[in-house]
């Protein structure tokens, strides 16, 4: 890094000093491992895939204040609607409804104040974003979910960047589960067109027999960079169901990193990716097996049309005594012609006996005779096109349990492969 | 309703249809019998608009229009219907999905209306009833782990719920137990009307007894190289291609 950056950095951390309480020496240590390791580069495999360019070129800064920018609509019902704003939250847009009789929704600042040693409970990670996420933060929400509790519509948190060329927002979300209780959070991103930078955090603990569903939307804006990470620790016979949907943005990445801590527990990490021209979007994913008896499953969907590239890179590690142990994954991208490209890396790293294990990868096109049947019955090929995409994604869109919230997805996903084939000019 | 004249069509520059005629009128049923290779599934290809098939000279009139000017569910859309010797599988589209979007489709191309969900649901179970298809199968996806008999039969279902004037079945007979043979014929004669017209490929005498066809042609090397009555078929049965044609 240049030193006008690590110095624009080290001063951004500085001065945030004293906004978080008991958060000044976390930021100082965060961000001097930070200022260690830099963005990373080409050569760092873990990032091979994620074009990072931008971030060693400009500095990134916190902005404040908001122009207006409309808030779009929801994705379905939901029972809570928290909207941030440039990476703050914004009471005017949001909406509470009745659910905070029910659980405890606090802004992050109040989190540390009430109880300064719950710093010691966050995630301060040790890659650059992650790292950069913990010197950085400003805003977030604390969701706490007391034993027993059972939310049946999605709380939609709503991140609004509408800054400039180099804004950031670096938001931490809090989500505590209690015993048997069971909650559902939509994460979703959207923004103007310019050049801002979205990296946030979200952490949950999910103790005994608790269930959280989590669902991302990533649909920033056309030149957006989009870094994310949800660490996520499970407890004996909880679960864990996460659909990340990746559309917009130059380039997005999402890591999940999840620990399945005591026996019994169930992780999903799904995921569907859309990269237009000149988009990236990479997918990460490490599940560890840390205790026996549990179950993880993952199914990505990725396309790429001309110059755009989806990336996977799904890690699962199962420990000594993480014995009957079960653990899929399934990757399958489309390339809609040869300039667009898909990256798989599966990794397995077993050390338990008593494990089944299997993953699988392909990379292929539209079945241009599956096309050609649809049409021979009166179909037009666009309707083709979208039908076969739509069957392609669906497995991994399998989880979204809220059907409005599902349609508004697919919806998504149709006008994304009409925005295709109009581009192409072709009508087929 | 179909006029073919002089058809030339190439595959990866090789010459498979070598100047087919033919003509198909309303209320007729026509049969082409034939070789392994002659060229038949080719031609039944190239009316529905495989890209893969380069005509290289001849025309295909279809109820006036040049065939070739439209699209291929356009040819859906005036009244074409092809039903495969080999059908596809298409994973993650039901068959209901598949065939409710393919008859509104061809009624928006009419500039009809959608059909209701329920008149579709009544219309489908209805057809798949008359041909022996369970109700569960609808459900299903597209062909995917049906048996050769099922995928056949779902093409008559297709044939039946989407009411084709014209339709062309290439060796739908082939893989069929007895049973369903009668029921796929049965299917056959149903869509026999004065408006209507069939064009049957096979290469057994066996539907032909159930499927009367008013003229059997002979298919070799590309070309019709003789046409007649029904008996013709017969007579190939018995005496094998090499001495009738
Ligand atoms: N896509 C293709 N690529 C290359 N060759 C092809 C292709 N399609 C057809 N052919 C060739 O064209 C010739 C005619 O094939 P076609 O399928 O039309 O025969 P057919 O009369 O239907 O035979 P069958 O009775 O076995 O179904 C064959 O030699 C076949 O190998
Ligand atoms: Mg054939």
């Amino acid at each position: 890094m240049t030193k006008q950056l690590i110095e624009a950095y080290a001063s951004q951390a500085e001065s945030l000093h004293g906004i978080l309480a008991g958060m000044d020496d976390v930021r100082t240590s965060a961000m001097s491992s930070f200022l260690e390791q830099g963005f990373p580069g080409t050569k760092n495999e873990e990032w091979r895939y994620s074009d990072m360019r931008a971030f060693h070129k400009k500095h990134f800064e916190l902005v404040s204040g908001k122009s207006g920018i409309a808030i779009p609509e929801p994705l379905g019902d939901y029972c809570a609607r928290f909207v941030f704003i440039n990476g703050r939250y914004d009471e005017e847009s949001s909406d509470i409804g009745q659910v905070w009789k029910d659980i405890s929704i606090r802004p992050l600042a109040n989190h540390f104040m009430a109880n300064e040693s719950r710093v010691d409970e966050l995630i301060k990670g040790s890659d650059s974003v992650s790292l950069l996420n913990t010197a950085l933060m400003r805003d977030g929400l604390v969701l706490s979910i007391p034993s027993n509790v059972g939310i049946g519509r999605p709380i939609e948190i709503l991140h609004v960047m509408d800054g400039s060329d180099n804004a950031a927002a670096h938001v931490r979300h809090v989500i505590e589960l209690g015993e048997g209780s069971s909650v559902s959070i939509i994460e979703r991103f959207v923004g103007d067109d310019s050049a801002y930078w979205t990296n946030s955090v979200l952490q949950a603990r999910i103790t005994e027999n608790a269930k959280l569903r989590h669902i991302r939307v990533q649909e920033e804006g056309a030149n957006a960079l989009h870094t994310a990470k949800a660490y996520v620790n499970l407890g004996g016979g909880s679960e864990y169901i996460c659909t990340n949907v990746a559309l917009g943005g130059a380039m997005s990445r999402f890591d999940a990193n999840v620990r399945i801590l005591m026996d019994g527990a169930q992780a999903t990490v799904n995921g569907v990716a859309l990269a237009a021209t000149g988009q990236s979007h990479d997918m990460h994913t490490h599940v560890s097996h840390l205790s026996g008896n549990a179950v993880s499953e993952q199914v990505f969907r990725t396309i790429a049309d001309s110059r755009g590239t989806t990336s996977f890179q799904g890690k699962v590690t199962v420990a000594e005594d993480a014995q009957r142990t079960l653990a899929n994954q399934s990757f399958k991208a489309l390339i809609f012609d040869k300039t667009a490209q898909a990256n798989a890396k599966p990794e397995l790293e077993i050390l338990a006996d008593d494990v089944k294990c299997s993953h699988g990868a392909t990379v292929g096109q539209l079945d241009d005779k599956a096309i050609f049947y649809l049409t021979s019955r009166g179909i037009d090929p666009e309707t083709a096109r979208q039908m076969l995409v739509s069957a392609f994604v669906a497995e991994a869109l399998e989880k979204v349990d809220f059907d409005d919230v599902k349609t508004s997805l697919m919806g998504r996903i149709a006008s994304w492969m009409l925005e295709r084939n109009a581009d192409k000019g072709t009508g087929g | 309703m179909l006029k073919i004249n002089d058809l030339h069509v190439s595959v990866e520059n090789t010459a498979i249809l070598k100047g087919v005629n033919l003509e198909v009128k309303a209320g007729e049923v026509h049969a082409i019998m034939g070789l392994n290779g002659a060229g038949k599934s080719t031609l039944a290809n190239t009316i529905a608009g495989r890209d893969d098939y380069t005509v290289t000279s001849g025309t295909v009139d279809f109820f006036g229009k040049n065939i070739f000017d439209l699209e291929p569910h356009e040819r859906v859309g005036e009244g074409l219907f092809l039903g495969f010797q080999y059908p596809v599988e298409i994973p993650g589209v039901s068959n209901l999905n598949f065939l409710r979007t393919a008859l509104n489709s061809i009624r928006k191309y009419r500039g009809q209306d959608d059909m209701s969900a329920a008149d579709f649901m009544k219309l489908i179970r209805a057809k798949a009833d008359q041909l022996g298809m369970a109700p569960d199968m609808l459900k299903r996806f597209v062909n995917v782990g049906f048996s050769g008999g099922e995928k056949k039969r779902n093409e008559m279902v297709q044939m039946a719920v989407l009411d084709p004037k014209f339709a062309i079945l290439d060796e739908t007979d082939s893989g069929l137990d007895i049973d369903a043979l009668k029921t796929v014929a049965a299917g056959i004669n149903a869509q026999r009307r004065d408006d209507t017209a069939i064009l049957l490929i096979t290469h057994y005498q066996r539907l032909l007894n159930y499927v009367q066809p008013d003229v059997v042609h002979v298919m070799i090397g590309g070309k019709i190289v003789k046409s007649g009555g029904k008996e013709l078929a017969a007579e190939l049965e018995e005496k094998g291609y090499a001495e009738v044609a």
